[in-house]
């Protein structure tokens, strides 16, 4: 017997087919089964699977955060309304996140005034400044020298990273101007989107990969000319 | 300006070399139950070696001249070769494939690569004897012959191997001329690394090509090339997921500070090993079916196909899917575990066991033979944790890792 006759041609070729078909059946299962992978596709599942690009806005929305009981002006920066009537200001996250880590704080004197719309502070790093808007009128009785000492503290850019305080005449007329709650999000989300837009694959995982943004956005995107995508979103 | 020249070299020593340690603190680190282990191995299985090429196989080894293969070519060439698949395999997925997030786990990958085609050259050194006749191959012009081709193509990406392992030892070194040229040329590589493992993975298969009925039916395949070849993929993929476990408990200071997802990575290649895996195993009915060769599934070997094919090839890969799919890491590893032990049995069998069932004086492996090959492996552990503990290697230099982030 030399054991390579057990089967005939026909016979043989039959189950080779038969197989095959099998086979093909059977991995659509497989795949399928292999591919559903449960929940939770915070990193690995979006890793693998690049999204669809109608998913992303949900996506790059959830980088920012937005507090409920704060009022955003377009450029970046935020009100909220304190119980003894003064108004804090700082810069929004998006803000935050677009800079980055930054060298040098400058704020407002206690007593200046400031307007809505006009530079009230300025961010400060590798030498260059870009200038922040102050999202109401009033004038300024408190400054956050912690933050302008240690500007690690704008991690925290609705806590600890606020800015200055002010006493505004016209709260309710300047609050007009400014987003807030659903609004404040759909703005944000805008500003995202246009952001994403400019994100090129030299961010490696940030956005397509599922990762979370990272620090200094604009500085990655441009070493060179950083302060000149901020100041556009800044609308300074 | 003398005693500058003089403590310059001698701290980068202490520093690079002993890891910050004085000589005696370094020697006192080293004593361990695991070096101790390790040491007792090498200081038998080194004299063993010597030993070898002094008094030749016959005095070392159980081979003889129907036998002339053994454990030294099936386990630290066959299955060398084949667990060192990670390198070329995570090489395409990054470099290739653009599969970007596995770069955390490339250069491991391509360690273990390099090491492990170092143990399987100084295996089949051992087992050819004569390194100086290895000029040979080089010069003989055996384009016919499988081996030729074996031995070219493992010489050609022990080289590549080299030089993509030299990115980090240059790096170490910090000799930025050498290594800014030779990062820029890793795609390059890559696409060398990938051609020369195709080839040859494939032809270490084809050498049983000639003996069909000298190699079990059930085993022996005219398609037994491709299976070889599929077989080094999910050898590299379960070795990577193997390799990175323990690297993670083993060397976990390294990866202080750093936001690698090693789940996430290990789950993605937990699903690409689960579709390998099970492709795989339909291919190998196919074979036997091709081979006509089903009437040999009954006896020692026949069962013993089964259990190879259910339990390492089978099962794997229903852990595999059955741990991507629910995110369980453990599960995964334990599949690639199992799969890695598959690929040993499977390069095994073919080589030893079911090769020349008809011999009754069948090949069993001598003592010293196990023993080399025990040292060879216990060297390339030793090799792997040498250069991790010094190299940037789990960790990028920190030149890559600021620019990326």
């Amino acid at each position: 017997m030399t054991g390579h006759e057990f089967l005939s041609g026909y016979p043989a070729k039959l189950m080779e087919y038969a197989l095959a078909v099998g086979y093909l059946i059977l991995f659509i299962p497989f795949w399928r089964y292999v591919q559903g992978a449960k929940a939770a596709p915070k990193r690995v599942a979006v890793a693998v699977q690049a999204p669809a690009r109608a998913a992303e806005p949900r996506g790059v929305m959830a980088w920012f955060h937005v507090p409920e009981n704060v009022h955003l002006h377009p450029g970046h920066t935020w009100a909220r309304m304190e119980e003894d009537g003064s108004v804090t200001v700082g810069l929004d996250d998006f803000a935050h996140k677009l800079v980055g880590r930054v060298a040098a704080v400058a704020l407002p004197e206690p007593g200046a005034r400031v307007a809505q719309g006009e530079v009230a502070a300025r961010l400060g790093a590798d030498s260059k400044t870009v200038g922040l808007l102050s999202p109401v009128d009033g004038t300024v009785v408190a400054v956050n020298r912690a933050a302008a000492e240690e500007p690690g503290r704008l991690e925290d850019p609705y806590g600890k990273g606020w800015l200055f305080r002010v006493k505004p005449p016209r709260f309710a007329a300047n609050v007009r101007q400014l987003f807030s709650g659903a609004a404040a999000r759909e703005w944000l989300e805008g500003a995202s989107q246009a952001l994403a837009a400019r994100l090129s694959p030299q961010l490696g995982h940030v956005l397509q990969d599922g990762g979370t943004p990272v620090n200094g956005i604009a500085r990655e995107l441009d070493p060179e000319h950083w302060d000149e995508i901020a100041r556009n979103f800044f609308r300074t | 300006m003398n005693s500058h020249a003089t403590t310059a070299p001698r701290s980068w020593f202490k520093e690079n070399i002993l890891l910050g340690m004085n000589p005696t603190d370094y020697v006192k680190s080293l004593l361990t139950p695991f070096n101790a282990v390790c040491a007792f191995i090498c200081m038998v299985g080194v004299p063993l070696l010597v030993y070898r090429f002094y008094a030749g196989l016959g005095a070392t080894t159980n081979l003889s001249q129907t036998q002339p293969w053994g454990l030294w070519i099936g386990f630290d060439m066959m299955t060398g070769i084949a667990l060192a698949a990670g390198g070329f395999t995570i090489g395409a997925a990054v470099e290739i494939f653009n599969l970007k997030e596995y770069h955390a786990i490339e250069r491991p990958a391509i360690l273990t690569g390099f090491l492990g085609y170092l143990i399987a050259v100084v295996g089949l050194i051992a087992d050819l004897g004569k390194p100086w006749n290895m000029v040979g191959i080089f010069t003989y012009n055996g384009t016919r012959s499988v081996l030729f081709e074996v031995a070219w193509c493992v010489a050609c990406y022990t080289t590549v191997l080299f030089l993509e392992f030299a990115v980090p030892m240059f790096e170490w070194l910090g000799l930025k001329r050498f290594y800014q040229p030779l990062r820029k040329a890793l795609l390059a590589l890559t696409v060398l690394s990938v051609m020369f493992s195709t080839m040859h993975q494939s032809a270490l298969g084809s050498l049983f090509i000639i003996a069909p009925g000298k190699l079990y039916p059930l085993w022996w395949s005219q398609w037994i090339y491709a299976f070889f070849f599929i077989t080094a993929i999910v050898a590299g993929i379960s070795m990577v997921i193997v390799e990175s476990a323990i690297s993670h408990k083993v060397f976990h200071s390294q990866f202080e500070g750093r936001h690698v997802d090693a789940s996430a990575l290990t789950l993605g290649l937990g699903k690409a090993g689960a579709v390998v895996l099970f492709a795989y195993f339909f291919l190998k009915l196919q074979g036997v079916i091709d081979a006509h060769a089903w009437g040999y599934v009954k006896g020692f070997l026949g069962a013993w196909w089964l259990v190879e094919m259910l339990g390492f090839i089978l099962l794997p890969a229903l852990l595999y899917a059955y741990g991507a799919r629910n995110r369980n890491v453990t599960v995964v590893r334990v599949a690639a575990a199992i799969a890695v032990v598959g690929i040993v049995v499977n390069r095994l069998n073919v080589s030893i066991v079911a090769w020349d069932y008809g011999n009754p004086n069948h090949y069993v492996p001598s003592w010293m033979e196990i023993w080399v090959s025990l040292t060879l492996v216990t060297l390339g552990v030793l090799a792997f944790r040498w250069i991790v503990n010094r190299m940037p290697v789990l960790h990028e230099p920190a030149d890559l890792a600021t620019a990326e982030h």
